[in-house]
C-alpha cells in the first residue's frame, strides 16, 4: 500500500476494471484544536474524494470498518470549514445544492479500533458485488432529481410545509413567551424583547450608525463655517487641492491608458 | 500689485500669452453661441475673468507661507500662477482634465517625428535640383505606359522643362501630417511654354498633364538618385483625370512608412481668365463622337472645369494656406484633430470625399471671417469648426476670396453645383465634387461632435476620436453594381450627355447621379440619405497600363424609420389630377394600380406588403422598392445587383425542418417565421395570464405586481418559442420557460426565518396554482422554482418576490451582536432576479418599442455568440442584452441603427474595439443618473478596478452593485473576454472584406454563424437524440455532420446540458474549458489547461484536487482520470469522446462519395433537405481561407 507524508493512497473505484482512478489520501484526524463532532482517535480523514462521492456512498464503504457515527465534508481542511459546507444546504424548500467540487471527509467511527481497519482498506470500491456502481449517475441520476427533488406534488409539500410552520409558530412564541417574562435563565441571561417594559433596541447596523453618528453631526450644525477668515482660506486651499488633487488622478489614468496604447486613432 | 501690472496690459491687447503653453494658453469659451457670433471675439473675452481667479493666488499664498509655518506636516505648495490658470482653465472648459489630457496625449502620439521632417527638406532639396536639370526636349517614345486612359499617341509632346522650383502642398505644407502611412505632397509646375492657348479644349490640358508626369517620371527613373525607389501612378481622389506619380523612398530612416505624391500642376495664367467657369463648356460633344444641336446652347461642364482649376489655382491656394498655418501650432493640431475625426468616419474617401483640404480652407475661412481667432487653442479650433460646420449651409455658397465676391455671383456659381465653396481666388469651388449627400453627412457629424462634447455625463474622447466608425456600419442597407456589362449598359443608356460631358466620360459620377436621382424619387421619406461607399483605388506600377475604374458603385442607404416600413406608396387621386396619375403609373410601371382607400378617395398606389406582416419582411420593402426600380427603370435584374440587406437575419428564422402545421394551436403561424415574429404571440398570452391572476378571487393576499422577466418579453429571444408545452402524465414538456414574477400586497404577519418564509411562499404558490386551476382551467405543477403555469401551449414559471427574504438572506449577525445587512452573491442574484431585471426588462422593452431594430440585433448577437459556443456560464446573456442596449443608446452615429444587421455589425465592432480594461458600460436608463454620481463610479472604477469584473456593465437599476451585477469574475472571464475580442475582430475582418470587395457577395451566415473545429482538445459526442435541436435556422455543428434532427420536448426547467456543464465547470474547471452552443448543440468540446497543470508537483494538502501520486513522492493530475470522471458523469448521456482530427476524417469521409455522385443523386438530394444542406456547407468549410483557420486555433490556445 503506498504511502505519502504519512498519508495512506488508495484508489477510488467506480467500477471494477477501471484503469485509471482518483486517489484518495487518509489517515487519521489529528489536530491540536479539538472539534468535539471530529473526536481523537475515532476520526478518519480522507483528502481529494471527488466531486461525485456523497456521504452514503462513503458511508456504505467504510462501514465494512466498523460501525460509523458521522460521514462529512469540507471543501478544505479547517476549523469551520465543515459548517461552512452545510450552511447553504441545510435549508429546506430552497434550490440550493452541495457544492460539486473536489473536497475533504471526516468519518468518525464508534469505535477508535475501526481506523485501523479502515486504513488497511487498500481501496475506496464504489460498486457492488455484481459491479455495477453504487451511487447513480447520469441520466438516471438527472431523472431521479428532477422527480424528486425539482418537482414537488402539491398534496404532499403542503403538508410539509404545515408541520414546518406549526414548528416554526411553536419555536416563536416561545421565544417572545422568554423574552415578555424578563426571567434570568440558568445562566443568569436574560431575553430583552422588542416589546414590555425592558425593551432594548434592535441591535442593528443601521441603527447603530445612525445612534453614533447623531452626536457629531450635532456638534457639526452649530459650528460655523464660513465665519473667519482662517476658515475661509482653508477652505480655499481645499479647493485647491482638490482640484490638483482630480488633475493628478486624471494624469494617472492617462498614463495608465497610455500603457495600453490607447492614443493611437489608426 | 500683480494684479494692478497685469490688468492694463489684458485690456490693451491680447494676452501676450507665454509661448511655453502657447496651445493652452486663451481660455476657451465655452458657449457656442458666443462663438458662432464673429462679434465677440472670445479669444478676449476668457481672460478677464481668468485674472480675477488669479486674484486668489496673491492673496491666499502669503497666508498660506504663515500655514506652511505653522504646520510643517502639510506641506501644501502654494499653487503657481500658471498652474493655478490651468488647473481652472480645464475645469471650466474640457468639462474634465481627462479630456484635455486625452487631446494632449493623442496629438503628441500623432505629432511627426523629426527624422520624417528632416527627410522631407533633404528630399525635396534633391528633387529641387534634380528638376534644375532637367532639359527641354521631345518625347520620342515612352517605355513607360502614360497613366491616362483616353491618349493620344506620346510622340510629338514636347516637354519644357519647369521654370518654377516644386513645392510642398496639402498637409505637409500645412504641418498636419498625419500617420500611420505619412504621404507628402509635392506639385511640380508645367510652365505655361508648354501649355497652347487651346489646350482648355477636349482633355487636351490634361493629356499633356499625364504625358509631362509621364516624362518627368521616366528621367526620375533614370536619375541615379532615384534608382532604387519604387514607382508606381495612381489617380488622385478616385479621379482618373489626376494621376499621380506615388514614389517610395527606400531610404533606410523611412521605409514604408513615407511616400511621396507628385502633381503637376500649371500656372493659373496659362489659360485666359474666365475660361473654367462653371457654365462655359469644355469638352465638346463631338469630342465623344455625338451630334450636338447647333441650336442649342452647349452643356455647361462645370465639375470638368472645376478638375482644372483645382491645378491651375492651387499654388494660390497653398500660398493661403500656407501663411494662416505656417507657426501655428494650435490652427495644426485643431486641423489635426478634425482629420482624424473626419478619417475615423471614412468621409474623406474617394471621388466624392469631404478631403481634410476643405477643412483646412475652412479654417483659414473662420479665421477671416473672425469666428476664430489666432489664438484660439487647438480644441477650440476643431470645437467652432464642428460649430460653423453644423450651423452654415454651404450650398448657397461661401467664399475664401479675400475681394467680397458679389453675392448674386456666387449664387451664380452654387446653382452649379451641390455644395459652393468657393477658394481664395474664388474661381474653384473646393467642394466640386462633394455631393449635397456626403455634405449633410459631415454637417450630422459635426453636429454629434458637438453635442458630445457638450454633455457632461460622458467621457467623447474615444466617441469623437479613438472609435473607428467606417461608413459600411453605419448605413442600413447597401446596394451595389458591380456587373460590368450592367454599369455600360447604364453608361449608354440611361445617363444623359450632359453628365458625360460634365465629368468627361467618368463613369462613377455619373451612376452615382443616376441611381441617386431615381432612388431618391422613389424612396422619398423612406430613405434619410443615400451616401455613396467608396474605396481608395489602387496604385499600378508605371510600366503598365493605367486602370479604367468607376466601373462599379456601392451606395449605403440609411433609412427613415418614421416611413420606411410603409406599406403604401399613394399617389395622386385619378379624378383630380389625372396627368399627376399618369406620370406616378409611369413611374412605378405595373406595380401601380387604381386603389379605393377606406376615406372613399380613388387614387393610384403600390402596394408593397400588408400591414399584417413581420417585422422582418418589412424591413425588406425598401429593398422590394428599389430592385422594382431599378429593373423598371434600368432594366437591371435582381441577379445583377446586390442589395445588402437581412441576410444574417436568417439565423433567428425557425428552422425549415420543424413543421408548424404539425402543431395544434389557435395561434395563427406561418412556415415562415421567426423569434421576433413569435414574441409578441408569447407577450399576448402572458398579458392573458397577468389578468387573470389579477382577477384571481379569495386569495389571502392581494397580487400587486406582476412583471415577465424572460428575454423573450423583451424581444431578445433568439430561439423561436412556439406555442407546444403541454402536459404528458405527470410533467409539463415545455423547451422555454417564460418566468413571470410576481408580488403580493403587503402583510406584517411574514416570518421572521428564511425556511419558514420560504415554505409560507410555497404555500403562496400552491394556492395560487389551485385558485388558478378552479377559476381559470388552468394547468400548474409546483417545482421548488415556483409555480409552473401551462398556458396556450405556453410555459410560464411564477415566482414570489418578497423583500423580507432579500433581507434575510443578507442578515448577518457580527461578533458584536449586531445585526447587520450585507450584500452576498446569494443575496445578489435573488435581489437581480426579483427586483431589478423586471425593471431593466421593463426599460429594454421600451428600448425596442422607440428602436424596431434593437430586439433582432440582440436576437444576432446572441446567435453569434451561441454558435461560437459560448453558452451562459462563459458568457451571460444579459450582458449581450445590456450591451446591445448601450449600442443603441450611445450616440455614436447621427442616426440610430435601423438594420439590425448593422447592428449586429456594429456590436461585433463594440465587441473588437473596446478597451475592457478601462471602460464601464454604463445603461442610463430615464437618464436618473446624476453626474456627480457618474463621476463617483468612474472614479471607483478606475482606483479599484480589481474588485469589478473583467466586463463591468451597470445600469440606472443597480446603483449600488454596479458594475457587479450582470457580469463576475468567471463570466466572462479575462480570456473569454480576449478570445471574443479576437472572434469579432475576425468575422468583422470577413464582413469588411466582403462588403469593400468589388468581386465578392456578402458573407453567408455559415461562414459568420458556426464556430471553427480547430483549438480544442476533445469533444464529448452527446446522444443525438437526448439533446433537441434547436428551433431557430441551423448552420450546424463544427464537428459532426447533419443528423436526422430531433425537436422531442425536454421536461419544463430541466436543461440537462446546461447544468451538467456548470457541474464540470464547478469541478473540473481548473484543468478543463468546456464549450458547446447551448442553441441545440450536441457535443461538448474541451481544451486542457496548460500542460503545467498536468506537470507533476509537490505534496501540498490543499492543492492535492485530482492528484494522483507519481515519482519521488511529487503528485500530478492524470487527464485519463479526468476523462473517466466524465465519462461517469455523462452516464448514459454520451455517444463517444473523440479528438477533432477523428471527427473530421470521419466528416470528410463521409461526404465524400456524395460529392462524387452529386450529379446522379441530385434529385434525391433535394427532396431530403438536411442532407442537401450538408452538401452546401461541405463546400463552404472549404471557402473561408486558411488564414481564417490558422488564426482561430492560435486564438483557442491563447485561451489558456
Amino acid at each position: 500500500m503506498a504511502k505519502q507524508e504519512g498519508y495512506v493512497v488508495v484508489p477510488l473505484r467506480t467500477k471494477p476494471n477501471s484503469k485509471s482512478s482518483h486517489s484518495v489520501f487518509m489517515r487519521e484526524h489529528f489536530i491540536h484544536l479539538m472539534d468535539p463532532n471530529k473526536p481523537k482517535g475515532r476520526t478518519l480523514f480522507l483528502l481529494n474524494v471527488p466531486p461525485y462521492v456523497a456521504e452514503d456512498s462513503l458511508n456504505t464503504v467504510f462501514s465494512r470498518a466498523g460501525s460509523i457515527q458521522a460521514v462529512e465534508f469540507a471543501v478544505r481542511p479547517g476549523k469551520e470549514e465543515t459548517t461552512k459546507w452545510y450552511e447553504s444546504t441545510g435549508e429546506t424548500f430552497s434550490y440550493a445544492r452541495p457544492f460539486f467540487i473536489f473536497k475533504v471527509a471526516y468519518i468518525v467511527f464508534e469505535k477508535a479500533s475501526s481506523i485501523n481497519k479502515a486504513l488497511a482498506l487498500g481501496s475506496i470500491d464504489l460498486f457492488n458485488t455484481s459491479g455495477e456502481c453504487i451511487f447513480k449517475t447520469g441520466m438516471e441520476l438527472w431523472h431521479e432529481e428532477y422527480d424528486k427533488n425539482y418537482l414537488l406534488e402539491a398534496y404532499k409539500a403542503k403538508v410539509q410545509i404545515r408541520k414546518y410552520m406549526a414548528g416554526y409558530d411553536k419555536r416563536e412564541r416561545a421565544a417572545s413567551e422568554a423574552a415578555k417574562s424578563g426571567k434570568s435563565d440558568a445562566d443568569g441571561w436574560v431575553t430583552v424583547g422588542n416589546e414590555g417594559r425592558n425593551a432594548g433596541f434592535k441591535q442593528k447596523a443601521s441603527l447603530m450608525g445612525r445612534l453614533e453618528q447623531k452626536v457629531p453631526t450635532e456638534n457639526k450644525s452649530k459650528e460655523l463655517k464660513n465665519f473667519y477668515t482662517f476658515q475661509i482660506r482653508e477652505s480655499k486651499m481645499q479647493n485647491i487641492m482638490e482640484i490638483r488633487k482630480k488633475f493628478e488622478e486624471d494624469k494617472r489614468k492617462i498614463e495608465l491608458l497610455k500603457q495600453s496604447r490607447r492614443f493611437k486613432p489608426f | 500689485m500683480l494684479k494692478n501690472k497685469r490688468k492694463p496690459g489684458m485690456f490693451v491687447r491680447a494676452p501676450k500669452k507665454p509661448s511655453k503653453n502657447a496651445e493652452d494658453s486663451p481660455a476657451e469659451d465655452h458657449s457656442d453661441q458666443e462663438q458662432s457670433t464673429p462679434s465677440s471675439d472670445d479669444g478676449f473675452d476668457e481672460p478677464k475673468p481668468t485674472p480675477a481667479k488669479k486674484d486668489q493666488t496673491p492673496t491666499t499664498k502669503p497666508k498660506k507661507n504663515k500655514f506652511k509655518q505653522k504646520d510643517e506636516t502639510k506641506n501644501v505648495k502654494p499653487p503657481t500662477l500658471e498652474e493655478m490658470k490651468e488647473l481652472r482653465d480645464t475645469q471650466n472648459l474640457f468639462h474634465s482634465n481627462l479630456f484635455k489630457l486625452q487631446v494632449k496625449e493623442m496629438l503628441q502620439e500623432l505629432q511627426l517625428k523629426s527624422k520624417y521632417t528632416d527627410f522631407i527638406d533633404s528630399w525635396l532639396e534633391s528633387f529641387t535640383a534634380f528638376t534644375r536639370q532637367l532639359k527641354d526636349g521631345l518625347m520620342e517614345r515612352t517605355h513607360l505606359e502614360v497613366p491616362l486612359n483616353i491618349s493620344q499617341k506620346p510622340t510629338g509632346f514636347v516637354f519644357s522643362k519647369p521654370t518654377r522650383e516644386p513645392y510642398l502642398i496639402g498637409a505637409v505644407s500645412t504641418g498636419t501630417l498625419l500617420g500611420p502611412k505619412i504621404v507628402v505632397d509635392v506639385a511640380l509646375e508645367m510652365p505655361k511654354e508648354s501649355l497652347h492657348k487651346d489646350d482648355y479644349l477636349n482633355l487636351r490640358y490634361d493629356q499633356k498633364r499625364a504625358l509631362y508626369l509621364t516624362y518627368v517620371t521616366e528621367r526620375m527613373k533614370e536619375s541615379p538618385n532615384y534608382a532604387e525607389d519604387q514607382f508606381s501612378f495612381n489617380y488622385y481622389a478616385n479621379n482618373p483625370l489626376k494621376p499621380v506619380l506615388e514614389l517610395t523612398p527606400v531610404a533606410k530612416q523611412v521605409t514604408k512608412h513615407l511616400q511621396v505624391r507628385l502633381f503637376i500642376t500649371a500656372p493659373l495664367s496659362s489659360f485666359k481668365p474666365g475660361r473654367f467657369v462653371p457654365w462655359n463648356n469644355n469638352i465638346r460633344p463631338s469630342f465623344f463622337g455625338d451630334e450636338w444641336d447647333e441650336e442649342e446652347p452647349l452643356p455647361s461642364t462645370q465639375h470638368y472645369n472645376a478638375n482644372v482649376l483645382f491645378d491651375l489655382t492651387l499654388s494660390e491656394n497653398q500660398d493661403y494656406l500656407e501663411k494662416a498655418f505656417k507657426g501655428r501650432r494650435n490652427f495644426q493640431d485643431g486641423l489635426l484633430l478634425l482629420k482624424v475625426w473626419l478619417r475615423q468616419r471614412g468621409l474623406d474617401i474617394g471621388f466624392s470625399g469631404f478631403s481634410a483640404h476643405i477643412l483646412a480652407a475652412f479654417i483659414v475661412y473662420l479665421n477671416s471671417h473672425r469666428i476664430l481667432h489666432q489664438s484660439s487653442s487647438s480644441y477650440q479650433v476643431a470645437r467652432t469648426v464642428w460649430n460653423q460646420l453644423a450651423n452654415t449651409d454651404w450650398t448657397k455658397g461661401i467664399s475664401l476670396a479675400p475681394a467680397a465676391i458679389q453675392t448674386e455671383e456666387l449664387s451664380k456659381m452654387a446653382t452649379h453645383y451641390d455644395v459652393c465653396f468657393l477658394d481664395f481666388t474664388g474661381q474653384l469651388n473646393l467642394c466640386a465634387n462633394v455631393p449635397l449627400s456626403v455634405y449633410q453627412r459631415v454637417r450630422e457629424e459635426a453636429k454629434l461632435a458637438v453635442d458630445l462634447l457638450n454633455d457632461m455625463k460622458l467621457n467623447s474622447f474615444p466617441l469623437i476620436f479613438m472609435q473607428k466608425c467606417p461608413l459600411y456600419s453605419r448605413v442600413d442597407n447597401i446596394l451595389k453594381i458591380t456587373n460590368y456589362s450592367c454599369v455600360n449598359q447604364m453608361l449608354m443608356l440611361h445617363s444623359q450627355p450632359r453628365l458625360k460631358y460634365d465629368y468627361a466620360k467618368y463613369g462613377y459620377p455619373q451612376l452615382f447621379q443616376v441611381l441617386t436621382e431615381l432612388l431618391q424619387k422613389g424612396l422619398a421619406e423612406r430613405v434619410h440619405s443615400i451616401l455613396p461607399l467608396e474605396t481608395a483605388c489602387t496604385a499600378w506600377p508605371v510600366e503598365s497600363k493605367a486602370p479604367v475604374i468607376g466601373k462599379h458603385i456601392q451606395l449605403g442607404l440609411i433609412l427613415q424609420p418614421d416611413h420606411a416600413y410603409e406599406v403604401l406608396n399613394k399617389g395622386p387621386a385619378a379624378n383630380e389630377d389625372p396627368e399627376g396619375a399618369e406620370e406616378f403609373r409611369r413611374f412605378w410601371g405595373e406595380k401601380s394600380n387604381l386603389r379605393r382607400f377606406q376615406d372613399g378617395s380613388i387614387t393610384e398606389a403600390v402596394v408593397w406588403g400588408t400591414a399584417q406582416d413581420a417585422p422582418s419582411k418589412k424591413r425588406l420593402i425598401v429593398r422590394q422598392i428599389v430592385l422594382h426600380l431599378l429593373e423598371h427603370h434600368l432594366q437591371l435584374e435582381s441577379k445583377d445587383v446586390q442589395y445588402i440587406a437581412a441576410e444574417l437575419d436568417q439565423v433567428y428564422h425557425l428552422t425549415p425542418w420543424f413543421k408548424v402545421n404539425k402543431l395544434k394551436t389557435k395561434i395563427p403561424l406561418d412556415q415562415d417565421t421567426d423569434a421576433e415574429a413569435l414574441s409578441p404571440h408569447v407577450i399576448r398570452c402572458y398579458d392573458e395570464l397577468a389578468r387573470q391572476l389579477h382577477g384571481l378571487n379569495d386569495l389571502p393576499l392581494e397580487i400587486v405586481s406582476i412583471s415577465g422577466t424572460s428575454p423573450v418579453f423583451r424581444y431578445c429571444e433568439p430561439q423561436p418559442v412556439l406555442p407546444q408545452a403541454r402536459m404528458a402524465e405527470k410533467y409539463i414538456l415545455a423547451n422555454h420557460v417564460q418566468r413571470v414574477v410576481i408580488q403580493l400586497g403587503q402583510s406584517g404577519k411574514w416570518p421572521n426565518e428564511l425556511d419558514a418564509l420560504r415554505a409560507l411562499k410555497l404555500a403562496f404558490l400552491i394556492e395560487i396554482g389551485e385558485k388558478l386551476e378552479s377559476q381559470c382551467h388552468l394547468k400548474w405543477l409546483i417545482c421548488i422554482e415556483g409555480l409552473l403555469v401551462l398556458k396556450q401551449g405556453y410555459c410560464f414559471l411564477i415566482q414570489l418576490a418578497h423583500t423580507k427574504e432579500l433581507a434575510l438572506l443578507k442578515k448577518k449577525v457580527t461578533e458584536r451582536g449586531i445585526t447587520t445587512y450585507v450584500d452576498n452573491p446569494e443575496s445578489r442574484s435573488l435581489e437581480r432576479q426579483h427586483y431589478i431585471l423586471p425593471k431593466v426588462s421593463g426599460a429594454l422593452h421600451s428600448l425596442h418599442q422607440t428602436h424596431s431594430a434593437y430586439g433582432p440585433t440582440v436576437l444576432l448577437a446572441k446567435r453569434w455568440l451561441a454558435t461560437q459556443l459560448l453558452d451562459e456560464g462563459l458568457w451571460p446573456e444579459m450582458a449581450t442584452e445590456l450591451l446591445v442596449a448601450h449600442l443603441f443608446q450611445q450616440r455614436c452615429a447621427p442616426q440610430a441603427i435601423e438594420a439590425p444587421q448593422t447592428g449586429f455589425i456594429r456590436f461585433l465592432q463594440l465587441l473588437a474595439h473596446s478597451d475592457f480594461n478601462g471602460e464601464l458600460f454604463l445603461l442610463n436608463f430615464n437618464n436618473s443618473w446624476q453626474e456627480q454620481q457618474i463621476a463617483d463610479l468612474e472614479h471607483s472604477y478606475r482606483s479599484d478596478r480589481q474588485s469589478y469584473p473583467p466586463l463591468a456593465v451597470a445600469t440606472s437599476y443597480d446603483m449600488q452593485h454596479a458594475g457587479r451585477l450582470w457580469t463576475s469574475d468567471e463570466s466572462p472571464s479575462q480570456r473569454v473576454l480576449g478570445h471574443v475580442t479576437r472572434l469579432a475582430r475576425h468575422s468583422l475582418e470577413i464582413i469588411e472584406t466582403s462588403i469593400m470587395s468589388k468581386d465578392l457577395r456578402f458573407v453567408r451566415p455559415a461562414q459568420l454563424f458556426r464556430a471553427s473545429n480547430e483549438g480544442y482538445d476533445l469533444v464529448i459526442q452527446l446522444k443525438p437524440d437526448l439533446v433537441p435541436n434547436t428551433l431557430s435556422f441551423d448552420l450546424g455543428s463544427p464537428f459532426v455532420s447533419f443528423s436526422q434532427p430531433n425537436y422531442l420536448l425536454p421536461p419544463a426547467g430541466a436543461d440537462r446540458l446546461a447544468r451538467i456543464v456548470e457541474q464540470l465547470r464547478s469541478a473540473y474547471s481548473d484543468f478543463a474549458a468546456f464549450f458547446y452552443n447551448p442553441h441545440g448543440g450536441k457535443e461538448l468540446a474541451i481544451v486542457w489547461r496548460p500542460p503545467s497543470v498536468f506537470a507533476p508537483k509537490p505534496f501540498k494538502v490543499v492543492e492535492l484536487q485530482a492528484c494522483t501520486p507519481c515519482d519521488n513522492g511529487k503528485v500530478q493530475v492524470l487527464k485519463e482520470t479526468l476523462i473517466e470522471d466524465f465519462k461517469l458523469l455523462l452516464k448514459d448521456f454520451y455517444l463517444r469522446f473523440a479528438t477533432p482530427e477523428e471527427l473530421k476524417r470521419e466528416q470528410h469521409e463521409h461526404q465524400k462519395p456524395k460529392r462524387y455522385f452529386n450529379a446522379s443523386k441530385q434529385a434525391d438530394e433535394s427532396s431530403t433537405k438536411p442532407k442537401k444542406q450538408n452538401v452546401q456547407k461541405d463546400t463552404e468549410q472549404e471557402a473561408p481561407p486558411k488564414k481564417k483557420r490558422l488564426i482561430k486555433s492560435s486564438a483557442l490556445k491563447a485561451l489558456n
